[in-house]
């Protein structure tokens, strides 16, 4: 036994290149090898990171995919039921031309056929020539419309909707031509009974105005107007952002305003209010922004219909202001599938929006919403937790005390409290800065949900500073980079993730939670919360519309569950520690 | 007829391991105020065999079987749960290893003492709190009207430990389970708690199964030692007898794992090579043949019976070998 | 204890100082006022309106008069109803001035209608969230492993991952509409408040039904448990007396946050059943910029937040003997 022993001690060169050969084939687990295996092997955190991957991906392409538009408006004023994809065609009893009546033409999808863009075009004419009027739009487009018809002191007003497709985007030449003047506008008070209502008067030197607009909440409009130039009247669009002191808050505005030659005088001077501000004019010139107007019109005089007049024709797009990205994956969609859509196979909502289309886009809202801001919190908490950590001391008693602090204020009110403020200079953030609502509404969240993750960061700091393996790795002799890289990053990291899995569900919540209140995402812009509410304010004891609440509730409760899901069970595959521990 | 009679205890756990025996067949007897000690390295069954026997074995995954408990004259294997609610702390008290956790930390001392008494002796809290302070004062705790009013956490370990006896007395069991009452001790506190535990004996006439793997406390408070290992008990014999000739290969081992004082400091300690056996997958033959020096081809084979030894019948080896290897030092080579 | 008292009460005043300034600073910091934008006003209504809020004075003066203890502002009484004459006023004394969109009201005035309507909801959404939460809690530990178990696990998870008003749209289908039990909105009745104090303590029902869950199992593995067991006591005096004063230990620490949390929902909840109370009061301020009100609810609910988490840690050194609070 001695002998052997004693040949123990002395390697020969041979053996000793042997064992160092084979230590160096000794691989122990990763962290990330040992936890992925073990997400694996847990089947509901696996599943829920599957069905969560695909539903960020869905909702990620949601502008590609071929839904009907999220936002159009309809004269529909009932929510639809679901059309299963599988469903039997509808069909539709009523299909007279009644002033009043629903939808003459109702095929598939009708009110959200046209996911780009669609027009609505206005008659004035005897009740006796509607049917008429829509043979003649409908042959004229080539497209089955919507009609409505209202009556005022004896004179009809019909409106038919058709959609617009791709091909139909009217061509808007951006380039300037040079004329350029000033628009004026005042309100003029007037009241009625209790109410306050104000016109809004624009007057322009630049032509003939034949048509504006704004758009209360960015006030921001469009202007176009006739003129004549090189001996030939031309359409221009300018657009314009009105000032504070014009569009004051809303409900309070009747905004079809009449047009004024800038010297009329029928308003007093003494009833306008917030005199005459000179608003800037960018100047933005247009090709007439569409041939249908004047293919109607030329159509209308060709024909019978002698007392039929075209009040007006109205664009609406199918969404909401896009960005870059967003734009581009829209008009790949109309490459893919061209004017293609699904039906509603999930119904409608009371303004007969797509259900399905705003659930996606609502999905997707919410998820991009909730990643930045959990980014945010990440950021503000991850540096203020490893700061504090790795100062220690008193530098670090300082920072947790305000930790403690903030802890104690409850923080959804000051959060309100700091939303309603910052509306306040909405306009000026998105025209000065490029900051829009959104942005702002992720910082602030953002801005409060670092405090957990600043916490959990400074104890792991902490404690890794002092842990003996720290310490062992230093007494071998591993620089400082080696063991921030290999053993504290790693060490952070993985609580960093489990925190994270947890916040962002918290996070989603709370967005759904303020854009409930009307605090968060606005329409026509869409989230889960605005559709949370359009849920709730839908069912009535007449009729419960249960597809409102039911798919939306599906949509967020399954992704926010395999949330919960996946962070527990990473938390039980990162953090050996608190394994079993619910 | 012994106060208490095991005969061929089972106890099995169900894990998703595997089936795990940890208690494998155990018989063995005990007088009336007799101390019997119940040696063996952790995992060899011997705590198990003590809640077995109260039916304190969790089962779900546990099952306990046996051919008899018998205590007193009184059947307890098979007694339904209110039965035995009634001997368990009446009849027969245990004692467990560690008095910092075995404490609610919730309750005063007060109420977990007299809770015993109302439960068992049906006394008002008021006898009780009487009977109590008695009790502490036999176990030698000074003050004890203050110290019902206090909470565990303020009373030392070894006070704790006093307190755990005094719960385990104060309905006066015939006979006290003792789970390693010392192990969590130190050493000056172990001597006293063990000096207690042999006055209060001697007082009230208690027998004892004292549940230990620490040899010295045996010869100090045991009247008969059996050795387990891997389940089964392998030896049983008088305390003298078991450290004066020790008959299983595994029980020298354990002696001579024990350091002495008048031993060479700088010598070697003995330890039994090897590790303790898995009792999920045991080996068909005797437990401690793996590890055993004196082991050959027929002990891989068959399981060796506890057979009586024919010079001693009051002493009993589960060795095929015992009768071959009579000198001591044969084993502890 | 009065040394914990002490500190608490330090640090709560640091903690509503800095919650006052800072919502004092951003409310006068936004362009034009309170009152601009809604109607045209002459100057010198204009001025008067803001001579009658003292938003005239400069802004320490204002923050001073709005903070107290002393009165600084003579005429606020007399259109407020009082004779002008006060010595204390602002915050400190308990006022929170006058609102800004009720004219005619106090904030104070506002707060005392709704408060009791918030508060009566609060503790029956709380003794939902108890009862349920607790029991849930403790016969999923009994019964660990099992169907119950797995079944009670599941309405946990989904309570915790739903919002609050989506399962209230649900209930309010299934137990308003479609069997007609309950009325639909409103206050005043117990009727009136079970669906709502439900619907908002649901979540926490979810989040104590774990808790106490992992505590009781934590407390059944314990030794002491087998110490109870070995003196012969019966499987729910173990459970009721040795095993749910230490299982329910962690849903008492929970209880602060818990009740932060009840009144962050009830600022849905309320909007959802019509109820009267003083979240839907402050929402409707944060959209009305009644400034004042906003400030005040905010401060009185951070008040509210921080009183009960005191109240829950003395609770707590009630149940668990060995919490020292003097070395905290």
């Amino acid at each position: 036994m001695a002998t052997r022993q004693g040949r123990d001690h002395e390697l020969s060169d041979e053996e000793m290149r042997r064992l160092l050969k084979e230590s160096k084939g000794i691989k122990g687990e990763s962290l990330w090898n040992d936890a992925w295996r073990r997400l694996r092997k847990n089947r509901a955190s696996f599943w829920s990171l599957v069905f969560l991957a695909l539903f960020g991906l869905t909702s990620f392409l949601v502008p590609l995919l071929p839904l009907p538009s999220p936002k159009a408006l309809t004269l529909q004023i009932e929510p639809a039921p679901p059309d299963w994809p599988w469903g039997p065609e509808r069909t539709y009893e009523d299909e007279s031309y009644e002033p009043g009546a629903r939808p003459s033409v109702e095929k598939g999808s009708f009110a959200n056929n046209g996911w780009r863009h669609r027009a609505t075009l206005e008659f004035t004419a005897p009740a006796a020539s509607a049917e008429a009027i829509v043979a003649l739009v409908e042959a004229l487009t080539n497209r089955s419309a919507a009609y409505e018809a209202r009556e005022v002191s004896g004179e009809y007003s019909h409106f038919l909707t058709v959609p617009l497709h791709r091909d139909d985007v009217p061509r808007v030449d951006y380039s300037p031509t040079g004329v350029e003047g000033t628009l004026t506008a005042w309100r003029v008070e007037a009241e009625e009974g209790d109410e306050v209502h104000y016109d809004l008067k624009v007057a322009t030197e630049l032509g003939t105005v034949t048509r504006w607009s704004v758009e209360q909440r960015t006030r921001r409009g469009k202007l176009y107007v006739s003129a004549e130039k090189d001996g030939a009247t031309r359409s221009y669009q300018y657009e314009y952002t009105l000032g504070r002191n014009i569009a004051g808050k809303p409900r309070m505005l009747t905004l079809n305003g009449t047009l004024l030659p800038i010297d009329d005088d029928s308003v007093p001077r003494s009833r306008r209010k917030h005199d005459l501000q000179t608003v800037e004019t960018r100047e933005r010139i247009s090709e007439p922004h569409t041939d249908l107007e004047a293919r109607v019109r030329t159509a209308l005089g060709t024909s019978d219909l002698g007392a039929a007049t075209l009040a007006g024709v109205q664009i609406e797009n199918g969404y909401w202001d896009l960005g870059a990205l967003d734009e581009g994956l829209v008009h790949l969609r109309g490459r893919l599938f061209g004017s293609w859509q699904t039906g509603n196979w999930l119904g409608t909502d009371p303004k007969g929006q797509d259900l399905m289309a705003r659930i996606l886009w609502g999905s997707r809202t919410s998820i991009l919403v909730a990643l930045a801001a959990t980014l945010c919190s990440l950021v503000i908490g991850v540096l203020y937790g490893a700061f504090s950590g790795l100062k220690g001391g008193r530098i670090d008693n300082l920072m947790m005390r305000v930790v403690d602090i903030l802890y104690s204020v409850p923080f959804i009110f000051v959060v309100i409290f700091l939303i309603t403020v910052v509306n306040e200079y909405r306009t000026e953030l998105e025209d000065v800065y490029g900051i829009d609502r959104e942005v702002i509404f992720f910082v602030v969240i953002g801005a409060i949900y670092w405090l957990t993750m600043a916490r959990v960061v400074r104890g792991q700091v902490l404690s890794l500073k002092n842990s003996e393996f720290i310490e062992a790795a230093r007494v071998i002799g591993a620089s400082t980079s080696r063991i921030l890289l290999s053993h504290i990053v790693p060490n952070v990291l993985s609580i960093v993730i489990v925190y994270l899995t947890l916040t962002i569900p918290a996070i989603m919540l709370f967005e759904a939670f303020l854009s409930f209140l009307g605090l968060g995402i606005e329409p026509p812009k869409v989230s889960w919360g605005t559709l949370a509410v359009e849920s709730i304010e839908a069912v009535n004891r007449v009729h419960v519309y249960w597809w409102l609440v039911l798919f939306p509730a599906l949509a967020m409760g399954s992704t926010l569950l395999a949330l919960n899901v996946l962070g527990d069970g990473l938390r039980d595959a990162l953090d050996p520690r608190l394994r079993g521990k619910d | 007829m012994p106060l208490l009679d095991v005969q061929d205890l089972f106890v099995r756990f169900d894990t998703h391991g595997g089936s795990v025996r940890a208690v494998d067949g155990v018989s063995f007897t005990l007088e009336e105020g007799e101390t019997l000690g119940l040696v063996g390295e952790s995992g060899s069954g011997k705590s198990v065999t003590n809640l077995a026997m109260i039916g304190l074995i969790p089962s779900p995954p546990g099952t306990v079987q046996a051919k008899t408990i018998q205590f007193d004259g009184r059947e307890l294997f098979g007694l339904d749960d209110v039965e035995m609610r009634h001997v368990r702390g009446n009849l027969i008290s245990m004692i467990f290893q560690d008095p910092m956790t075995s404490l609610n930390p919730l309750l005063s001392i007060g109420r977990q003492l007299t809770e015993v008494l109302e439960l068992h002796k049906k006394m008002t809290r008021k006898e009780a709190r009487g009977v109590c302070a008695e009790g502490l004062a036999d176990v030698g705790i000074p003050n004890p009207e203050r110290r019902l009013k206090q909470f565990p956490h303020e009373l030392s370990g070894g006070m704790r430990q006093r307190v755990m006896i005094a719960m385990a007395l104060l309905c006066k069991p015939k006979l006290l389970l003792a789970d390693e009452p010392t192990t969590a001790l130190d050493v000056t506190i172990q001597a006293q708690i063990l000096e207690l535990m042999g006055a209060l004996q001697h007082k009230h006439g208690t027998a004892i199964l004292l549940v230990t793997h620490d040899l010295g406390v045996v010869a100090g408070m045991a009247d008969r030692v059996n050795v387990m290992y891997g389940g089964r008990l392998v030896e049983t014999a008088t305390t003298d007898d078991l450290f004066g000739t020790p008959r299983h290969p595994y029980t020298s081992g354990l002696l001579a794992s024990v350091p002495t004082l008048a031993g060479d400091a700088e010598a070697e300690l003995f330890s039994i090579p090897g590790a303790p056996p898995d009792l999920a997958a045991l080996p068909p033959g005797c437990a401690f043949e793996p590890r055993c020096a004196h082991a050959d081809t027929r002990c891989a084979e068959r399981v060796p019976p506890l057979e009586p030894l024919a010079e001693n019948a009051g002493r009993a080896v589960a060795c095929l070998r015992a009768e071959e290897l009579t000198s001591p030092a044969g084993g502890a080579s | 204890m009065l040394r914990f008292l002490l500190r608490r009460l330090l640090w709560f005043a640091i903690t509503l100082l800095v919650v006052m300034s800072v919502s004092f600073t951003l409310m006068h910091s936004v362009k034009g006022g309170p009152f601009d934008n809604e109607r045209t006003l002459h100057p010198s209504i204009e001025a008067n309106i803001k001579a009658r809020y003292n938003l005239d004075w400069p802004i320490w003066r204002q923050f001073l008069d709005y903070v107290g203890p002393l009165n600084l502002n003579e005429k606020r009484a007399t259109f407020l109803g009082g004779d002008g004459s006060d010595v204390w006023g602002g915050v400190m004394t308990g006022d929170f001035g006058p609102s800004y969109r009720y004219r005619d009201f106090t904030v104070n005035d506002i707060i005392g209608q709704s408060l009791p309507i918030s508060a009566l909801l609060g503790v029956v959404a709380m003794m939902w969230a108890l009862s349920l939460g607790v029991s849930a809690g403790i016969a999923s530990a009994l019964r660990r492993g099992g169907k119950l178990d797995l079944a009670l696990r599941l309405a946990a998870t989904g309570g915790i991952a739903l919002p609050n008003f989506v399962i209230a749209s649900f209930l309010i289908i299934l137990f308003v509409f479609w069997i007609p039990l309950l009325p639909v909105a409103g206050w005043g009745t117990l009727q009136h408040m079970l669906l709502p104090g439900f619907c908002l303590g649901l979540v926490f029902a979810a989040y104590i039904a774990r808790l106490t869950r992992t505590g009781m199992l934590e407390v059944l593995s314990q030794d002491y448990i087998r110490t109870a067991y070995a003196k012969g006591l019966a499987p729910r005096t173990v459970i009721l007396r040795h095993a749910l004063k230490g299982g329910i230990l962690p849903v008492v620490s929970y209880l602060g946050p818990a009740t932060a949390g009840i009144l962050t929902g009830s600022l849905v909840i309320e909007r959802i059943f019509f109820i009267p109370g003083t979240g839907s009061h402050f929402v409707n301020s944060a959209t009305n910029r009644d400034y004042t009100l906003a400030m005040g609810v905010t401060i009185l609910y951070t008040v509210l937040v921080y009183g009960l988490n005191t109240v829950v840690d003395l609770a707590y050194t009630l149940l668990d003997p060995r919490i020292d609070l003097e070395n905290e």
